[in-house]
């Protein structure tokens, strides 16, 4: 055994996490370890995108990443987002458009789409942000407010 | 058109809401369900040892109910855990719970379930090749037999010009709500405490109680935010073995599923087989005989809703002099069937509106004007002779047929047009209370029921308030309580929340508006008005402070308070056309009417949805921005239903799939433009003639995609979904 202490930043805060099993989730890192129950479990197979957070700016799907591969990464959930001018924009624009019901996909695709942004810059055509948005599962809205927020946040990054 | 922020989007976009998948409590153990290996075999023994020699580890099996439980094991004739026998796969046999979750999971696999395997019933046909007949009644397979005739069928039939006949099969469907089933429960000084992500925080604590054989009175149960329900979590699921561990373990246990448990042992709908007969003279229907299978799994007999239900739906709104309907419920070993947002009325419609289609075309009819001519009108009887009553549905119809007219003029080559026509009514369900406050500055609606998503409590119920007291939302707050302190209510579901328990809303509102009245001298109409930071009362041209309206004690307790019922009731049939089980009157009839434009690819068979539209009755439109979020939410979900969804159960009951890599549900690519249409004026049951809008944006879904697909290739399919696959197949590419 070969534990050793993972250094995470975590929404800009570091957090010193000691006895992380090799096969830990950073899902569950987040979720159980850290109490950041935002990031949603979904379907842990990668197939929905609920559990979407960003790792060094990039989005990644937390219940297919370990956490020891994220050793000395920043790591940024639904609960710090809109500490990013980018995130806020994205956030008000969900709001504003009604683009959530139950609410259980949107902080994946709320980060999703902020990395989305981010990554690709003011210039990023629409539909390559729907089209990087494919993996995220929403079964309430039929997507159509989706599609007006991330219309409404690219403009308001642009 | 901007939508109006919801008053949940702000929690929920700080990632602060907490649903059941984020229940935790000091102390709490992890469950976990240990499922049955077999899909029916007869249970040798269930040896729980090796899971309780692991560490802080508790299990629980059949064995155990009698001590754990007051009542000495719970309800004899539905056991939480198989005593004799398994009937089907993935049935919990026992239930652990360990200090983490890792060890609970190490705890389930250590238990030994000892099964010998017995012959699996899983498909429908096989059971009965011939269909069954007069001997129905007494089969252990059949769940329900219903049976309503009317008219002379026989003669009818004899004396048509052209008698058509088809066979349609019907897929299971899950209901993928991105959040799967999970509750806390901790049983403490004998009061059993659950919190649940539930549609039915009432009717979960009915079915726990009976379920463990304990007074209703002793089980709490307190909804969180719901991560999605369509009809999935309106019943108990998990709570059950919650509290039996919590009972064990004398600690609060969390119990959730993984998504792939949430696919095995979820309730959804199962497959169906039905048989279409229709005959015509001189291009009218003179005769129908309808004949269904619905698998329901392991429902218990007697308990089966679907087919007394879904059998009215497929008859469809269409005037038929004679008929015939007969439905079985069929037992297999699978889940016990669950219900699926608007229970099998998408696939009912789909069977209607294709095989009448289908019907038409071989008499050289036009299918629009064939249905069309059929319509009901206000006042005409349904099948089992209850009049309809007010219902947008020939109107919707004649608005779809005109824009098709016009998408038709535009379709490329390749491209066809189709239409879908459904009818739905309001649900009632037992019924609902509600309890009105209103202090100086605002009023707040106490009620047992969680948002779950669809806005029908904190956009609907508030909606209701404003228009029934006139003040705006902003001035009304939905409060919940747990099922010990909030009036009751049956649940959100049967698209029956804003309608149902909001006529109750709407009753303590006015009883609130009356009592200020009564203070005022007067019996005339009060409405609130906002005054600044305070309310005021008004009545013509006197304008009282609701302040100075309120007695010391009202002021000191928080309020004038009234409360508010309505236990709904429905229509009435003609029971002579009965003949056999129970069938269902409507409280309204809504309808439903959708076009949709698609392209098939004539290489692969696969669909694409270019262009939708939806004609939606409402009855009245209580909040614009929700109900469009309604439909749009509804046609993506029947899309998935139209075209990808099935879950398939294997010849020895196994599901093939049970993930959302292999089920696919439609991805937000695969959206066509949508273009929504409310009709107003025809009056439902709901507040102010509002109509329920939870299920029927989904129903038509499927009918006008099929509809749509014939028209595009000349494929005529009898099977849902509409899969690459099966149309390739139509068209003779495979």
């Amino acid at each position: 055994m070969t534990e050793r202490r993972l250094v995470l930043t975590v929404n800009g805060l570091a957090a010193s996490l000691a006895d992380v099993p090799a096969g830990e989730r950073l899902l569950d890192t987040l979720r159980w370890r850290l109490g950041l129950k935002g990031t949603k479990e979904g379907c842990r197979t990668g197939g929905c995108g609920a559990c979407t957070v960003l790792v060094d700016g990039e989005s990644s799907l937390s219940c297919l990443t370990l956490t020891h591969e994220v050793d000395g990464c920043a790591v940024t959930t639904i609960e710090a987002i809109a500490s990013d001018p980018v995130g806020r924009s994205v956030r008000d624009a969900f709001e504003r458009e009604g683009a959530l019901q139950c609410g259980y996909c949107t902080p994946g695709f709320v980060v999703a789409l902020t990395g989305l942004l981010k990554e690709r810059g003011r210039s990023a055509p629409l539909e390559e942000l729907l089209d990087g948005l494919q993996g995220n599962l929403c079964r309430c809205t039929g997507y159509v407010a989706i599609a007006r927020a991330v219309r409404a946040a690219r403009e308001a990054t642009a | 058109m901007s939508a109006a922020k919801r008053p949940d989007a702000a929690v929920k976009l700080a990632g602060g809401a907490v649903y059941g998948t984020d229940l935790e409590a000091p102390g709490m153990l992890w469950g976990a369900l240990v499922l049955a290996p077999v899909a029916h075999g007869r249970l040798r023994s269930v040896d729980l040892a090796g899971a309780r020699a692991l560490d802080g580890a508790v299990a629980v099996g059949p064995d155990d109910l009698a001590s754990l439980l007051p009542g000495g094991g719970g309800d004899p004739e539905r056991p939480i855990f198989p005593r004799a026998e398994i009937s089907y796969r993935s049935q919990p046999v026992a239930a652990v719970a360990a200090p983490t979750l890792e060890t609970a999971r190490r705890a389930a696999r250590a238990v030994r379930v000892d099964a010998e395997p017995l012959g699996v019933v899983a498909d429908l046909e096989a059971l009965f090749p011939e269909w069954p007949g007069s001997e129905a009644e007494r089969s252990p397979d059949i769940a329900a037999h219903v049976h309503a005739r009317h008219g002379g069928v026989e003669a009818a039939f004899r004396d048509a010009e052209t008698v058509v006949r088809e066979t349609y099969r019907t897929a299971s469907i899950h209901q993928v709500a991105l959040e799967p089933h999970a509750c806390l429960a901790e049983v403490r000084d004998g009061v059993w405490r659950v919190w649940t992500t539930t549609q039915s925080p009432f009717g979960v604590r009915e079915d726990t109680a009976s379920l463990l054989g304990v007074p209703e009175a002793s089980v709490v149960v307190e909804g969180t935010w719901v991560g999605g329900g369509f009809g999935g979590k309106g019943a108990s699921l998990l709570e059950p073995y919650a509290l039996v561990l919590a009972r064990a373990a004398g600690r609060p246990v969390r119990l959730a599923l993984g998504y792939r448990e949430e696919f095995l042992l979820g309730r959804t709908t199962l497959p169906a087989v039905v048989r279409m007969e229709t005959g015509v003279t001189a291009g009218r229907i003179v005769a129908r005989r309808v004949r269904l299978l619905l698998d329901v799994g392991t429902s218990l007999p007697g308990r089966d809703f679907a087919t007394g239900y879904s059998i009215g739906f497929l008859l469809g709104p269409y005037r038929t002099p004679a008929f015939e309907v007969e439905g079985y419920a069929v037992r297999t070993n699978k889940p016990p069937f669950g219900p699926h947002r608007a229970p099998f009325a998408p696939q009912c419609v789909f069977v209607v509106e294709s095989h009448l289609a289908h019907v038409a075309l071989e008499l050289g009819l036009d299918p629009e004007e064939f249905r069309a001519a059929h319509l009901w009108k206000e006042g005409d009887p349904t099948p089992l002779g209850q009049p309809v009553g007010p219902c947008g549905l020939a109107a919707a119809f004649e608005a779809a047929r005109a824009l098709a007219r016009r998408w038709r003029a535009e379709a490329a080559p390749g491209q066809g047009v189709g239409i879908g026509a459904g009818f739905w009514s309001t649900g009632t369900g037992a019924g609902g209370e509600a309890l009105a406050r209103l202090d100086g500055r605002g009023l707040t609606i106490l009620q047992g029921e969680r948002e779950i998503g669809s806005g029908s409590v904190l956009v609907g119920l508030r909606a209701v308030a404003a228009h029934a007291s006139g003040l705006s939302p902003a001035r009304i707050q939905i409060e919940y309580a747990d099922s010990s302190r909030a009036p009751f209510d049956s649940g959100v579901f049967g698209s029956r929340t804003t309608a149902a328990l909001g006529r109750a809303v709407e009753e303590a509102v006015r009883g609130l508006l009356t009592r200020l009245a009564e203070r005022m001298g007067t019996v005339g109409p009060v409405t609130l008005e906002e005054a600044g930071d305070g309310l005021v009362a008004v009545h013509r041209s006197e304008r009282r402070s609701v302040e100075e309206l309120l007695t010391p004690e009202e002021r000191a307790a928080g309020g004038l308070e009234a409360s508010g019922r309505h236990y709904g009731r429905a229509g009435s049939i003609d029971e002579r056309r009965v003949v056999a089980g129970t069938f269902y009157p409507y409280t309204d009839f809504t309808g439903s009417v959708h076009v949709a434009l698609v392209s098939v690819d004539r290489e692969t068979g696969s669909v694409r949805v270019d262009r939708y539209a939806a004609f939606q009755d409402v009855g009245r439109l209580v909040d614009e921005g929700s109900a469009r979020a309604q439909v749009e939410g509804a046609v993506a979900m029947g899309l998935g239903t139209a075209l990808t969804e099935e879950a398939i159960w294997s010849e020895d009951g196994r599901l093939e799939n049970p993930g959302l890599l292999d089920y696919r549900i439609p991805t937000l690519g695969e959206i066509p433009p949508l273009e929504i249409t409310f009709l107003e004026g025809f009056r439902g049951a709901g507040p102010d003639g509002a109509k329920g809008l939870g299920e029927p944006p989904i129903i038509p879904v499927p009918a006008a995609v099929a509809a749509a697909v014939r028209a595009a290739s000349g494929a005529h399919l009898t099977e849902l979904p509409l899969s690459a696959e099966r149309v390739a197949r139509a068209l003779k590419l495979l």
